[in-house]
């Protein structure tokens, strides 16, 4: 049962669905080329670039779902961010690593910095879902007591 | 890739994309009007679908040949969804992912004709 309170594709959530979903594909298609494609090439960056697909994917999943999801999705967001600031950051100190783009490298650089902002912008949209929750909730309760 | 086609798609999306900002801006939801942009950019997607397909061997390096068919498929996908998306949701923030939409597929376009272009 979708849980009506914790809705997440209304409002501004269509739009972060959206981007998500676009994310979601590009890093999709593009590590499942890497991978099949010229893995031995730089297997921790692909490998790095597999796991922000499933991420973007698991993120763009808990948007549409809402409810209980909402929880799995801060998680996902959280990822997100700590992923695209360390990859960021080790693409500038480490490059030989990284030989080859990928879409948390240089933080996003070649997606717009879009995956540096993104998970902000979700982060934000799942608390304001979270709070608004728990504010019906209360009032709820207290209709009742 | 038929480069006239290219630029129509690529028109016709930004006008997709400056008409849905327009309506998510003035607070107004989706009509026929703007379905009818929505409509004529599909057109254009799954003509360049079809002419991509059909020449699908001048693209030889196997990679570039898997992320241009990548890139025919997901096209056609973003407008029907969006436009579902912003049927389905009735709010000023659905016109605002109709925007986002129109605008990969212009970039996206772009990116098949580089493909298409450099194995010219």
């Amino acid at each position: 049962m979708p849980d009506p309170t914790r809705r997440a594709l209304g409002g501004p959530g269509v739009v972060l669905v959206v981007v998500y979903g676009l994310l979601a594909l590009a890093a999709t298609g593009r590590s499942v080329l890497q991978i099949l494609g010229y893995y031995d090439r730089a297997p921790l960056a692909y490998t790095l670039s597999a796991l922000a697909a499933v991420v973007y994917l698991l993120a763009t999943w808990c948007l549409v779902r809402g409810g209980r999801w909402v929880r799995i999705g801060v998680w996902a967001c959280t990822i997100e961010l700590v992923g695209v600031l360390v990859v960021g950051t080790a693409s500038f100190l480490v490059p030989d690593a990284f030989p080859d783009k990928t879409v948390w490298s240089h933080f996003g650089q070649g997606y717009g910095f879009v995956p540096l902002v993104l998970p902000v912008l979700g982060l934000l949209w799942f608390r304001k879902v979270e709070r608004d929750a728990a504010a019906a909730e209360h009032a709820d309760s207290a209709a009742v007591g | 890739m038929i480069e006239p086609l290219t630029y129509v798609v690529v028109g016709l999306a930004c006008v997709l994309l400056v008409a849905s900002a327009y309506y998510a801006v003035k607070d107004r939801l989706v009509d026929d009007r703007l379905l009818a942009v929505v409509g004529l950019v599909e057109l254009g997607v799954l003509v360049m679908l079809v002419l991509g397909l059909v020449g699908l061997g001048h693209v030889t390096d196997s990679t570039e040949k898997a992320t241009f068919v990548a890139y025919l498929v997901s096209l056609p996908v973003i407008p029907l969804g969006t436009a579902f998306l912003a049927i389905k949701e009735k709010s000023r923030w659905a016109m605002g992912s109709v925007a986002v939409g129109a605008f990969a597929v212009a970039v996206m376009a772009v990116r098949l004709q580089q493909i298409w272009n450099s194995y010219a």
